[in-house]
């Protein structure tokens, strides 16, 4: 019987989470930066006890952008956010977790990689498709995830916006057109990738840059395409310290060094291994840099900025709704 | 030598017990859903109807109880089937199956939707089948309701065993030598048995099947009008930040669920009241 009166106490043991140590960190990020964060967080940890520090224990959590930003304004206390969107960062800094401004305190508006929306064919590209007036032609299907749930559709959606807009193409009417053809909306980028590679729909993937070339990496060079529009937009995924989650000075310097690492040779050149675009290609492999083909890219602040647009575009009852959901 | 106490009750601990419970279920139940009514409350009702009131909200709705519906109504006619084939007969591998009834209880719910999703889809090996005729299961209706069933099925089949286990074959005999037929013998004195657990087994997966997630949402295709069930809105409106809306259809999908799950309730009283305690 003695034995059962542990029961109570191992459960709770169990259930409450071991206490953080001194020197670690949580990063909360989005689902595609998985493999960028792993190889990361080991060449910081390294460079840590290269300058004779203790190696820090770093922590990383993946999922919806949104749901990631939910979750820290619930509570998750990270130290760090790497979001898809500046604006799910803005609404953490509704809530006073960290300055408004926090966009301006890192290089490149806090961007430390950036990355562009791209087109995956089937291998060939049996239908032709070169650009974004392709994607409206009968009988193309477009694989996307919903705007309303996933960071990347946003920017997916808006390259549209801005292609219609730069060929004098009524942009809601085209988009309306392109979101038209899209038989599965998957809630993410990830599910997205997969209805495309994995389970044969479509004809087309919109897709971040960098999983298109992990998609083309994982499963298999001789199955897809990438093709590159004549004009895209220029994402850029930022990141952040929240200053309402660090406990000391210590940590705080961490998290510093951290996200500043981001910027150094060696942590761009892990950007660029990883298919994003980044700044500095002085460390990085040439083979990795070179992968990046030229094209127009409109940023965020052409066409307005998160703060007007996520509403304006991806709200409730905003142009997304109007032009999706009326028939 | 501890003197013997005096027992009030038959239940030895009663009080005890019975404040655990209610506080645990405070915690876990009465809370959360306390919170939902407070967070609509403060929403306002004209916010909430507005909320509901649109095409799409409707749609996702009406898509989500009708499909939950028609997959409790498939479980509940296999789920019994199963329960009978898995207590009266004996056969290899009985006792696999027996056990491989719990997995989707098991299996985490996207998992679930993954795998469905694989094996239906176009091209995967009964989704390339069926679409050879024509017939495409996933990123349908089709799929949901498939989804649905798979997460319900185990509490039909549950909840009916262990009633099935206590009826003696020699009311089935008592029935044939009385000269009823088998056909007889299964409407007149087997259902009326089985009744009130088999209701039990198809409220238990209705209600599971209403607020699925994470197994339908690989497999819907989730187009609005079409294919978007109604938690997914409900997700759809969080990534918004709209904590209200969200609660808004919460409430919605709530009052819907309690007012079938208040109907099969009286169904079961009826039903009891019909045929004696079991």
């Amino acid at each position: 019987m003695t034995a059962f009166r542990f029961i109570p106490l191992s459960l709770a043991l169990l259930v409450l989470a071991p206490a953080a140590q001194a020197q670690s960190l949580l990063n909360v990020s989005y689902d595609p930066t998985r493999e960028l964060y792993r190889e990361f967080n080991e060449a910081f940890a390294a460079h840590r006890v290269e300058q004779g520090l203790e190696a820090p224990v770093i922590e990383t959590s993946h999922g919806g952008s949104g749901a990631q930003a939910r979750s820290v304004i619930d509570g998750l206390a990270a130290q760090v956010v790497t979001l898809a969107l500046a604006s799910d960062i803005d609404q953490i800094a509704t809530t006073g977790k960290l300055p408004t401004d926090w966009q301006s305190k890192l290089p490149h508006n806090s961007s430390p990689y950036t990355s562009t929306i791209v087109f995956l064919v089937r291998d060939g590209n049996p239908k032709g498709i070169q650009d974004w007036g392709d994607l409206t032609a009968e009988g193309v299907e477009v694989i996307t995830p919903n705007p309303k749930t996933s960071g990347g559709a946003r920017w997916n959606y808006l390259a549209a916006w801005a292609w219609a807009e730069a060929n004098d193409r009524d942009p809601a009417e085209f988009v309306g057109q392109l979101f038209a053809n899209v038989p599965v909306l998957d809630t993410g980028a990830r599910g997205s990738t997969t209805t495309f590679a994995q389970r044969g729909i479509g004809d087309v993937l919109l897709a971040w840059e960098n999983e298109a070339y992990l998609a083309l990496a994982e499963l298999g060079e001789d199955q897809f395409d990438i093709v590159v529009p004549s004009l895209s937009i220029l994402a850029e995924p930022p990141v952040a310290l929240v200053e309402g989650n660090i406990a000391d000075d210590a940590q705080r310097e961490l998290a510093t060094a951290y996200l500043d690492f981001l910027y150094t040779p060696e942590g761009q050149a892990l950007a660029f291994k990883h298919y994003y675009r980044a700044w500095d290609a002085s460390a990085a492999d040439p083979e990795d840099v070179a992968r990046f083909p030229e094209l127009d890219l409109v940023s965020i602040d052409d066409l307005g900025g998160w703060a007007k647009l996520q509403p304006e575009h991806f709200g409730d009852g905003g142009i997304f709704d109007q032009i999706y959901v009326a028939p | 030598m501890r003197a013997p106490l005096v027992q009030r009750t038959a239940m030895p601990g009663l009080g005890l017990s019975a404040g655990i419970t209610f506080f645990m279920l405070t915690l876990v139940v009465a809370l959360p859903i306390g919170a939902l009514l407070w967070q609509g409350a403060n929403f306002g009702l004209s916010n909430i109807w507005a909320t509901i009131n649109r095409d799409r909200v409707w749609a996702a709705l009406w898509l989500s109880f009708r499909l939950s519906f028609l997959a409790a109504c498939f479980n509940l006619v296999f789920g019994v089937i199963l329960a009978w084939v898995l207590v009266r007969y004996r056969f290899p591998g009985r006792r696999i199956i027996d056990a491989a009834v719990d997995l989707p209880f098991a299996l985490p719910t996207a998992v679930a939707g993954i795998a469905l999703t694989a094996l239906y889809a176009p091209n995967g090996v009964l989704g390339g089948l069926t679409n050879q005729i024509g017939w495409q299961i996933a990123y349908t209706q089709w799929g949901i309701f498939l989804a649905l069933v798979f997460v319900g099925l185990p509490f039909v089949t549950r909840t009916v065993q262990p009633v099935i286990e206590e009826i003696e074959t020699e009311v089935e005999e008592a029935s044939a030598t009385l000269g009823a037929s088998r056909w007889h013998t299964l409407r007149h004195v087997i259902a009326p048995m089985l009744m009130p657990a088999a209701l039990t087994g198809f409220a238990l997966s209705l209600a599971r099947a209403v607020g699925e997630y994470g197994s339908v949402i690989f497999i819907a295709g989730n187009i609005p009008l079409r294919t978007e069930i109604a938690p997914l809105l409900i997700v759809i409106q969080l990534e918004e930040y709209n904590y209200g809306a969200a609660g808004a259809i919460g409430l919605a999908m709530l009052a819907i669920s309690f007012t079938m799950l208040l109907f099969i309730n009286l169904i079961q009283i009826w039903s009891r009241r019909r045929i004696g305690h079991v």
